[in-house]
């Protein structure tokens, strides 16, 4: 009897052991799972896990972006990342507003947050959240059609300081470190540091297109329970790749940014239900072009005098500045979660330099293209989330924004109205539907490349809903994602400049996506889209992706296969493009890792569409190459 | 109670993985900290656990209470959990009770902690100070030997 009880003593302490190792372990794999910041009322939302992202080895933020749904992932003139709406190419684009936590990226003036953000490294990025659809109330910031969020890693989560070093063939190689520290009163900080040095110089015609870039990132997150402090601060300076230049490939060209921001965010009140947030954002902007063939820069042509408004030298130095406030509250009352908030951007656009050279040398001081420089924002948003029971929720948005131009543009007063329902009948199925009202205004990018004899723009009209099923079982998971949208006075670049499309835009979307969690882990994906536009097709307008990753002893291993359709525009036939991605980890211990990943291994890229001469012709050219990456990293 | 505490731990390995849609805000890695935190108050403490937590939210609060009987007055607790930078009532520092905290730093300073719960390298961790854990009496099984540092 002794023996027994001694023996069940032994058992159930060595249960508990096991049990408090498991739970470790079960705490740590839900954590990575990265869902504790969802919020299904924002859109149809896609979460990249901080497992999805190591396991997959997605280094760069554009690592993801090339595999979404719905959208089209190129490059533009200037060698830059753009994202464009399926079937469209737009060198830069307000559909798509990003995130880090909660401050804003996108660019002051063009609305791309690519020059400066587009190769976002993730060494210190916890997760990212892409929600379809309208979630500027949520944040009181521009609206927008799709919100990319990137939450970064938290102090007291990481307390460690980690060190990646990486190299790619043509010599492009990075090291970053990331560091991070709690304290015993409960503030923590996370900083970030990295250097990127990539090579990306292509061929056109036997010429050499440069594309050499230097990057240095920087990143500050201090925080307690109550108040977040971000800083950011990234330096570019790279080749102009194929520029303005009207043969394609500039004599020379460079461009220099250097991006800081500051965003403070404190929330307020027991259950912190009242939040403000101030930020600071600063930008500096340097733009040099010199080219024997001529410079293609739309806001100095003079169409009827074209040889002496032709600019064979361009050199351009600007400042952008944003600053925006936020104050919101929320408040629960029965089954209503509501929301008011007030909100302040003011942004501005100082040229302090814009010059041009023509082909008789004569120097020409360009100065604004337009006195609009100036843009002032107030919002008073409004949002109620009724939760009618755990089967049923709907949602109601309203925004209403004042926008105070300087120079030509008028003043406007617009409106966004937002109205969606969740219905789960069952555990394992859900339908999710949102009608959407909303606007997207000319940015100073869009009316500084405003077609000359019709510079004003109007605020762009978009009508859309979406719709959404799900489908669980214990493993598997299926979605289907339906869109339709309508734009009025969609602003289209021509080639002779910017101006709104006289008639409605119509757009259809159909998403669809299978997910298994396989016992071990180990997680497979095909996702596969299709979209009618009712304009002609300058890009891919279907496309999809499968993709495996997993996780045994001491391995972590990924494949993935991103596919495009082909399309024909004009004379120019792009064929379908396969990107095909493998990678696998070794870990030496549990502190040091060795990665290699072959990306593009097929050698069959997107490839963006481009323009020869003025107005031109249209030719294909690839967006990226074949490549491996070997990197290391340590944690200490 | 105490068994159906050890059964509530067991059972959040029997979980399914997939969901439709998160309607409600996505809390189950607090739930596991919670059934963490039971695990060692169950062994640490003798008869039924009254948890305190300083300054507790609303969702701590809806979590905690699911499998503890949580105190809202630290004289009332026989286990203190300190997630936040709060100063303690002096008349709460008495060896009735039991203090844990998620800071690292603040076990390492404070002597009236005997254990924490905490991240470090990006993996949580937990450790038990030896000495602390002799001097507030508490006998831990030889399992958990691996958790004890010896300062």
């Amino acid at each position: 009897m002794k023996k027994l009880i001694i023996f069940i003593f032994i058992f159930f302490n060595t249960l508990n052991a096991q049990n408090l190792d498991s739970l470790l372990k079960n705490y740590k794999e839900t954590s990575e799972k990265s869902l504790q910041t969802v919020d299904e009322n924002l859109g149809h939302v896609f979460v990249y896990s901080q497992k999805d992202i190591r396991l997959m080895q997605y280094t760069k933020l554009s690592d993801i972006l090339k595999e979404l749904p719905l959208i089209n992932f190129n490059h533009n003139r200037y060698g830059i990342p753009s994202l464009s709406l399926a079937g469209t190419k737009t060198t830069v684009s307000g559909f798509f507003r990003f995130f880090i936590n909660d401050h804003e990226i996108s660019s002051v003036h063009s609305q791309s947050p690519f020059l400066s953000w587009g190769n976002l490294p993730l060494d210190f990025v916890d997760y990212i959240e892409v929600y379809y659809g309208d979630s500027s109330f949520a944040l009181g910031n521009d609206t927008g059609i799709y919100f990319i969020r990137i939450y970064t890693k938290k102090a007291y989560k990481e307390n460690a300081s980690g060190l990646r070093v990486s190299a790619q063939k043509q010599g492009t190689n990075s090291q970053s470190i990331v560091h991070s520290q709690t304290f015993e009163n409960g503030w923590s900080y996370l900083t970030f540091l990295k250097n990127l040095d990539s090579n990306k110089d292509a061929n056109y015609k036997s010429e050499e297109l440069k594309n050499h870039s230097k990057r240095r990132y920087f990143y500050l997150d201090i925080n307690n329970d109550k108040t977040d402090i971000n800083i950011g601060y990234a330096d570019v300076k790279k080749d102009n790749f194929m520029g303005l230049s009207l043969d394609v490939v500039p004599n020379e060209g460079e461009i220099k940014s250097k991006d800081f921001f500051i965003d403070f965010t404190r929330k307020f009140l027991y259950d912190n239900s009242l939040k403000l947030s101030l930020s600071l954002d600063i930008n500096t902007r340097k733009y040099y072009e010199e080219n024997d063939e001529g410079i293609g820069l739309i806001p100095v042509l003079d169409l009827k005098n074209m040889g002496m408004t032709i600019p064979k030298k361009f050199k351009e130095d600007l400042t952008l500045k944003k600053f925006h406030a936020h104050l919101s509250k929320t408040h629960n009352y029965k089954n209503n979660s509501l929301l008011a908030g007030i909100n302040f951007s003011k942004k501005k656009y100082e040229v302090n330099n814009r010059k041009t050279v023509n082909f008789l040398n004569q120097t020409t001081n360009v100065g604004e293209y337009h006195d609009f420089d100036e843009e002032n924002i107030y919002s008073l948003l409004l949002q109620d989330k009724l939760k009618i029971n755990e089967k049923l929720s709907f949602v109601a948005n309203a925004k209403f924004d004042r926008y105070e131009r300087s120079g030509f543009l008028d003043d406007t007063s617009e409106e966004l109205y937002r109205i969606g329902a969740i219905f789960t009948p069952f555990d394992n199925f859900g339908l999710k539907a949102f009608y959407t009202k909303t606007f997207l205004p000319p940015s100073f990018y869009d009316v500084d490349s405003a077609r000359k004899d019709k510079p004003y723009l109007n605020t762009q009209k978009y009508n859309f809903y979406t719709l959404e099923g799900v489908y669980t079982t214990t493993n598997s998971k299926y979605r289907v994602k339906y869109s339709n949208v309508k734009i009025n006075d969609f602003i289209y670049f021509f080639p002779i400049g910017t101006m709104n499309i006289d008639h409605t835009i119509k757009s259809e979307g159909l998403i669809f996506n299978y997910e298994y969690l396989f016992e071990n882990n180990d997680k497979f994906e095909i996702s596969y889209y299709t979209t009618k536009l009712s304009e002609e097709l300058n890009n891919s307008n279907k496309g999809g992706y499968v993709k495996y990753m997993g996780k045994r002893d001491k391995w972590e291993y990924f494949a993935s296969l991103i596919y495009k359709n082909s399309y024909s525009y004009l004379d120019v036939d792009v064929d379908a493009s396969y990107d095909l991605n493998l990678g696998a980890t070794y870990y030496f211990s549990d502190d040091l890792s060795l990665s290699i990943k072959g990306i593009n291994i097929l050698d069959k890229s997107t490839e963006s569409l481009y323009k020869d001469g003025f107005p031109g012709d249209d030719f294909a050219f690839e967006d990226h190459g074949k490549n491996f990456n070997v990197s290391m990293k340590w944690v200490f | 109670m105490r068994a159906l505490i050890l059964m509530l731990t067991l059972i959040s390995f029997a979980t399914s993985d997939q969901y439709t849609f998160l309607i409600n805000k996505y809390n189950k890695e607090m739930e596991l900290e919670a059934k963490i935190i039971a695990n060692i108050a169950t062994l640490a403490t003798k008869g039924e656990i009254k948890l305190f937590i300083p300054n507790i939210s609303k969702v701590e609060k809806k979590v905690y209470s699911k499998i503890f009987t949580l105190v809202d007055k630290c004289e009332k607790s026989n286990f203190v959990f300190v997630k936040k930078n709060i100063k303690i009532d002096p008349k709460c520092l008495n060896n009735k009770r039991l203090f844990f905290t998620n800071n690292y730093k603040k076990l390492l300073n404070k002597d009236i902690y005997f254990g924490a719960f905490f991240w470090s390298k990006s993996r949580p961790n937990i450790v038990f100070i030896k000495n602390r854990l002799r001097t507030k009496k508490i006998l831990l099984p030889k399992s958990y030997n691996k958790f004890i540092e010896d300062f």
